[in-house]
This record gives C-alpha cells, structure tokens and sequence, in this order.
C-alpha cells in the first residue's frame, strides 16, 4: 500500500529564496507524524505543497500513491487540513461553516461532530466574526476531524487553544489514532509533538535534520548523567563523547553522546554515591540541531 | 458537483447586495428615460428639435455615446441607456470577478476551499456560474424596466442584452487581473485602469469626428454598435462573447497552475529598508496609498487631457429658446462652445474625484478590518487624529487630483487654441472639490457610525445622487427631490459661474460631517472583517 504521504526532492523556492530543500519525507498509514522546525524554517510550505496549493520547483509530493500537483482532487478525497491562521467566513455562524465544508469536502459524521462540538465547547450559533482566534481554530479542528478522513494535516492546530482545549485536541487526536487515521502534525509546541507523534521530522531552513522515532532521536542525542560523590567531586580525564560540568561541591553532570562505557569505567575508581541518568528531551534534542555550527535558526 | 454547488451558491449570497443595488438601479434607470422621453417630447416635432439639438453634441456623448436614432422611444432609450448604464455594468463585472476569485484567496479562504474536493477548474467554474446569475439578474432588471416603461418585448430584451453584454469582458478582465495581482487592491485597480482605457477609447470615437472606428477597439463600443431599435446588429454579439471566452480562458488557465494566494506579479518578498514615511500613522497610510494616488492622478489627468483636446470639435448648431429650456431639463448649458463642453464634462470629475474620496475613506475601513488599528491604537495614538489623519490626506489627494484636472484640459484645449484660461481651467478643477469633499464627509460618517457597510454606502451615495441628478429630472420629480442631489448644485465652470453659495454650504456640511465622524469614531467599538 502506497504511504500516506510521500515526498520526493521536494523543493520550492519563491524568487531568491528556497524555501524547502530537497525533502524526502514519507510517513505510514496509521502514523503520527509531528513536523517539527521553528517559525520560518518550511512547514507551511511543505503543507501547501502536500496540498498542491503551491507547485514544487523540483520533486514531486504525494498523498495515497497520487501526486498532490497534479491530481490533487482525488488526494484530497482522503484529507482533512486546518489552516495555520483560522481564515474563515466572517458572516457564517459555525454551524454553517461545518455545513459548507461538509458539502465541499463531500460528507462528514455528524454525530461525532456534535461529540466534538461539546468536546471543544463552541457556540455553533455564533458567527464567525464574533470568535476569538482560539474559538475559530476549534471550528476548524472540528470540522476536519469530523470528517473522518484518512490522514490528517494540521498546521500548528493548537495554536490560539487554552490549555484545556488542548487536552481536548490531544484527547481528539488518540481518538483518530485509534481508527487508524494518519496524522500530520506540523508545530513547535515539543510536550505536543513529544505525547502524540510516533515520530519526528527536524525541519531547519528548509532541509530535514533529523528524524526518527523519539527513541531513535533519544539515542542520537546526549544523554545527562549525574553523579554524585562521597566528598569533593573528582577531575576526570578527558573522554570521547564526554563533556563534564559541575553541579555542587560533590556532584558532576556529564553529558554524555554514544557510548556510556568509558564514563562508567573511569568513574569505578571513585567513591560513587548516586548515579541518575536522563535521556534527553525533545526540547533538547530541538535545541541541540538549532544550536550548532553556523547558529542560523530558520531563515 | 454538489459541492461546486455549494460554492457557486456561497458566492453568490456573498454577492447579493451589490446584484440587488445594481438590478434596482438599472431598472430605475431604464425606465426613467423611456417614461421621461415619451413624456417630455411627445411629438415628432419636438422629437426632430431635440435630435437636431443633440445628434451632434459632443458633450452629451461623453457619457451616452453616438446616438442613432432619436425619433423614438426605444432609439432615444437605446442611446441613453445603452451607452451609460453599459459602463456602471462594465464596473460591476470587475467587481463581480476580483472579488470573488482575489478577494477570497486574498483572505486566505481559498486555501482551505481547495484542501476540500473541488479543483481549481471547479473553484473556477463555480465562481464564474455565480457571476452569471447576477448577469442574469441585471438583465432581468433592465429588461424589466424598460417593458414597464412601455417598450416592445423583443426590443427591451435585445437593448437589455447590447448593454450587458459588456459584462462577461470585464468579468474576464477582472478575472484575468485577480491571476496576476496578488492582491484584491492591485487586482482592481489593474482591472479599473482597463476599463478606464475602454472608456477613453469610447468617448474619443463618439465626441471628436472622424474616428468613429475607434468604436470597434473597445468593449464599450460594441454594446453600442449593437444598435438596439436602431436597424439591430445582432452578429456584434459575437465580439464580446469571443473576447470574455479568451479572457476566461486565459484566466483559468492561469488559476489552475500558480500558487494559491500569490499573484504572477510577483510581489517582492524582501526590500532594502526605505525608512521615509514611517513617521506616523498618517505618513504610513501616505506610503500605503502613493500608488493608488499616482493610478488615481494618471487617470483623471489623461481623461481631462482628451477632454481638452477633443473641446474644440463641437457642432455649432443653433439651438432655438424652447429648446434651451429643454436642455436645460436635463441639466445641459450651452455647449456649442468649448467652455460649455468643458464645463458639462467636469460634472464627470466631480464623480471621479468623489469616488476618490469614496475610496480613501474604505481604505481607512481597511486597515480596521484587516485588524491593523488594534494594533496601533494599543500604542499611543489618538484615534481622533488617526482618522482627522486620514481624512487630511483624502483631502489633500482631492485636491490634486481636480486641480490636476483643471491643468490638463486646459493643456489640452491650449493645444487646440481653444479660448479658455488657466484661471478659469484651475477653477472648474476647484469646481470639483464641494461636492467631494460632501461625500468624503458623509463616508466618513458612515465609517463611524455603520463600519461593516461603510465602503458601499459611501459608493452607493455618490452613485444614486450622480444618477438621479441625470436622470431625476425625466421623471418629473419635484425641484426640491432633485435638489437632494449635491450634484445638482454644481455650477458648470468654466461655462456658468461658480456657484459660491452652493459651494459654502457643502464644504460647511463636509466640516460638519467629517467632524461629527471624528467624534463618533471615537467612541465605537472597533470591527474586524
């Protein structure tokens, strides 16, 4: 079975400016993806042209095995998308507004779009001119989850939620998961990204840095091991893959890449007290490609 | 196909006000001049006196266009109403196009349209059978006025048909400038100068002789050239409807292969820092709208340039007493000089400059429904004299523009040595200025008071009053009826004095209106789209 969506080479630049380059991306049926890059870096416009709103310069993208530029009506038949800025129509109540999107994307559940309707506590009589940002996002979050469709793109959906809407939207999301739906969640928001997604692309200026699993970006990146002392902290000798910094009188923290060996055998000849070790967090590990060598972040 | 419906039915409630205003509007017009023609020539006598009087007249044709029949009922409505109400459906149908196919991508909403199940084409088609239901609409409305003013069946349909069939090109106009700008703004005035062109081309070939040809270069002339109850020309039908079939074409050609929500003008993403014009939020408004004033000066200025040049080209045709009163009826002056055509002419710079007043104010609405004021009115800015702000600069750009005016008819009829001054030139552009400035006012107002319909009352103000006081008088209205329009108390300068009392009125009811929005402005709510 083709992937739900499959890029190739993607490029896209407009004038001067490249915006996405050379993206190879392709994510599974059933799969949470979370799209991960900070402002600027290229995850609108991997959507858009996922979408086939915008034409690739290079590469092809496709949804189902059909390429998103040139058949982009029979993909579609199978996507559901919430826009980045909740652009809607400001004389429509709610109400109307999931019965026009019903009537363009040709169908929806209405009775889990009622479900979720009180899930996310919207007044579907209001217009939409009359709602917050926050409120006009559920609106479309509603409307493209009620439709059940096989994979969904969200770009930055919780963007303008307060926190309990999103639990709501997390809650919503392992709902889909459960179904089978795939789900493309391009955002910046790492505790997100870090409780739903099965995996994780790295997006920076445009070029895909890192993904993998969580656990397979766990691994790549530097885990923190405290150690602590009976009595003054020791010196160490320099180890690959090692960089140690104190914590206290008694205590290092190392971080440490690869191989936790060397540490440990030079550590023996010391009286240990206490030994953590954590793994590094999504936020870290998002750091740690931003940080780097030239120090541009996005364009 | 149900949901190419559903859109196709969105855009059309999206468009129902401006398809109601224009229907009633077309179809009080049409059947004001049939009714006021039949009731104030009512014998061949009369009738052959008033063809005499005008069959030549350069003036009146600026804005009908070349009579062919003026004899009877249906060739003096033919000419009256062909000629001018082709012009305001020409405008309808850029309208029509930028907004429902920029405007919505503009908004960001054709994205999430084009996420769901229609393509392109079907976005395309869909907008475009929403457009042809209010054609339909306006030919309904003039087909129906013109029957309720008494003409034949047939007739009124195929004189409702010669003066909508102008509308599918400009549709293709507006269509094809909503590919390339990526902007509603630049898309519309990229069409508007179109159709300016369109006109320019018309009024050349109607008023100076010998270029009559000219008539067949432009849209406009077609719907003439059709000759309803005029030997009828039926096969002329075809140019237009070639023309908007490669117009659309082109246009949904191009919409199905760029970028949804950018233009093939490609708007510059980056820019060297220009740091002029920052200073305030008047100064940047100013930066905003330098374009729009420089399109705005280019178009009055080359259409005052021809009407000077074209001033001289006047039939001197002795017009007897009784006929003076008549002309009069229909707020003519003596136009057999250049001054008198000069002067009727400038009743159109009055409109242009009005709607130009028209415009900065929904430029100002603009900038509080795309929710910019929020932003600056959460610094420390007046809101008293951001807007005191804006209309300072609408009045300033008022001003340029009628005096712009006034110098290029004057440079034109200088070159023609027509006998007017440059005083007397500068005063009919100042001429301009009263009635603008009412209207700047009255928008302004309705900026304060009603912000969600201000643009369309400030437009659909001018429009009404402009129209009724062309054409109020054929229906027998009452003087003090006719007398509501602030257009009926310009004094035609250069050829009639300027009428100062007039004038000081409306510039004290515009200080009065403008001061009263500032005022009330201040004390609204702010309203986002």
């Amino acid at each position: 079975m083709a992937p739900a969506i499959q890029a190739q080479r993607l490029c896209k630049r407009y004038g001067d400016t490249l915006a996405l380059d050379a993206l190879d991306l392709s994510v599974d049926a059933g799969e949470v993806y979370g799209y991960l890059g900070p402002n600027g870096s290229g995850k609108t416009t991997t959507i858009r042209l996922l979408l086939g709103l915008h034409r690739p310069s290079d590469g092809r993208a496709e949804l189902f095995g059909l390429d998103a530029w040139r058949d982009p009506v029979a993909a579609h038949r199978r996507v559901a998308y919430v826009a980045g800025e909740p652009f809607l129509w400001p004389a429509l109540t709610s109400a109307e507004t999931f019965a026009f999107l019903a009537r363009l994307r040709g169908g929806t559940d209405e009775t889990y779009r009622d479900v979720l309707v009180d899930r996310f506590q919207l007044d579907a009589a209001k217009k939409v001119r009359a709602l917050s940002k926050g409120n006009r996002q559920k609106v479309q979050l509603v409307a493209a989850f009620a439709s059940r469709a096989d994979l969904l793109i969200l770009d930055e959906p919780t963007s303008g939620l307060d926190p309990l809407m999103e639990m709501a939207f997390r809650e919503t999301v392992q709902e889909a998961k459960q179904r089978g739906q795939t789900i493309f969640l391009s955002s910046h928001i790492l505790s997100e990204v870090e409780a739903l997604c099965d995996r994780v692309g790295i997006l920076r200026s445009g070029r895909l840095v890192d993904e993998g699993t969580l656990a397979d970006l766990r691994h790549l990146g530097a885990q923190t091991i405290e150690v602590t002392f009976a009595g003054r902290a020791p010196s160490l000798p320099q180890l690959p893959g090692v960089s140690v910094a104190s914590a206290g009188a008694n205590a290092l923290r190392c971080e440490v890449t690869g191989s936790v060996g060397p540490l440990i055998a030079a550590l023996a000849e010391h009286p240990v007290v206490a030994l953590t070790s954590r793994e590094p967090s999504l936020e870290e590990i998002f750091l740690h490609h931003y940080d780097t060598s030239d120090g541009r972040v996005g364009d | 196909m149900s949901a190419t419906s559903a859109l196709a039915r969105r855009a059309l409630a999206d468009s129902r006000v401006r398809n109601l205003s224009y229907a009633l509007l077309f179809a009080l017009i049409a059947y004001a001049n049939v009714i006021g023609y039949r009731d104030t020539y009512p014998t061949l006598k009369d009738r052959l006196g008033f063809a005499h009087a005008f069959g030549a007249n350069a003036s009146v044709r600026l804005f009908y266009g070349e009579p062919h029949e003026l004899l009877t009922v249906g060739g003096y409505t033919a000419w009256r109403v062909g000629g001018f109400v082709s012009i305001f459906a020409a405008m309808w149908g850029v309208l029509a196009a930028v907004r429902a196919m920029r405007a919505e991508e503009d908004a960001g909403r054709q994205e999430l349209v084009l996420a769901g199940l229609l393509s392109r084409r079907d976005c395309f088609v869909a907008v475009l059978a929403a457009i042809g239901a209010g054609i339909a609409a306006l030919w309904l409305a003039l087909f129906l006025g013109l029957l309720g003013g008494g003409l034949p069946v047939a007739g009124s349909a195929y004189l409702a048909l010669a003066t909508v069939a102008v509308v599918p090109v400009f549709v293709g106009v507006g269509a094809l400038a909503s590919q390339l700008a990526p902007t509603r703004r630049l898309a519309l005035e990229l069409a508007s100068a179109v159709l300016t062109l369109a006109l320019v081309l018309r009024v050349i070939a109607d008023t100076a002789s010998g270029v009559g040809w000219l008539r067949w270069l432009t849209p406009l002339g077609w719907s003439e050239e059709m000759r309803a109850f005029s030997g009828s020309r039926p096969l002329v039908l075809l140019l237009p409807i070639a023309l908007a079939a490669v117009l659309l074409a082109a246009a949904g050609r191009l919409s199905v292969r760029r970028d949804v929500g950018r233009g093939l003008l490609e708007a510059r993403d980056s820019a060297e820092p220009h740091m002029r014009l920052l200073s305030s939020p008047t100064a940047l408004a100013l930066r905003d709208e330098r374009a729009s004033f420089v399109g705005w000066l280019l178009a009055t200025g080359f259409f005052a340039l021809i009407i000077g040049l074209i001033s001289t080209s006047v039939s001197s045709a002795g017009i007897s007493n009784d006929l003076q009163r008549q002309l009069r009826k229909l707020g003519a002056v003596s136009i057999t000089k250049p001054s008198g055509y000069i002067g009727l002419s400038f009743l159109f710079f009055v409109l242009a400059v009005s709607l130009f007043s028209c415009s900065q104010v929904a430029a100002a609405r603009h900038e509080e429904s795309e929710q910019r004021l929020e932003t600056l009115f959460a610094l420390a800015v007046d809101r008293r004299r951001w807007l005191a702000g804006r209309l300072g600069l609408a009045l300033a750009g008022a001003i340029a523009i009628s005096l712009a005016a006034g110098l290029l008819a004057w440079a034109g009829a200088a070159i023609q040595n027509a006998d007017v001054s440059l005083a007397s030139m500068l005063e009919a552009g100042a001429n301009c200025l009263p009635v603008a400035l009412l209207f700047l006012g009255l928008a302004a107002l309705a900026f304060a008071v009603k912000p969600r319909a201000s643009a369309g009352l400030g437009y659909g103000l001018v429009a009404i009053a402009f129209v009724w006081q062309l054409f109020g008088g054929l229906l027998g209205a009452p003087r003090w009826l006719l007398d509501l329009s602030p257009f009926q108390h310009v004094g035609l300068v250069p050829a009639q004095p300027f009428k100062l009392g007039a004038a000081l009125v409306m510039l004290v009811l515009a200080a009065l209106a403008c001061t009263g929005a500032v005022w009330l402005f201040q004390r609204r709510d702010l309203a986002g789209a």
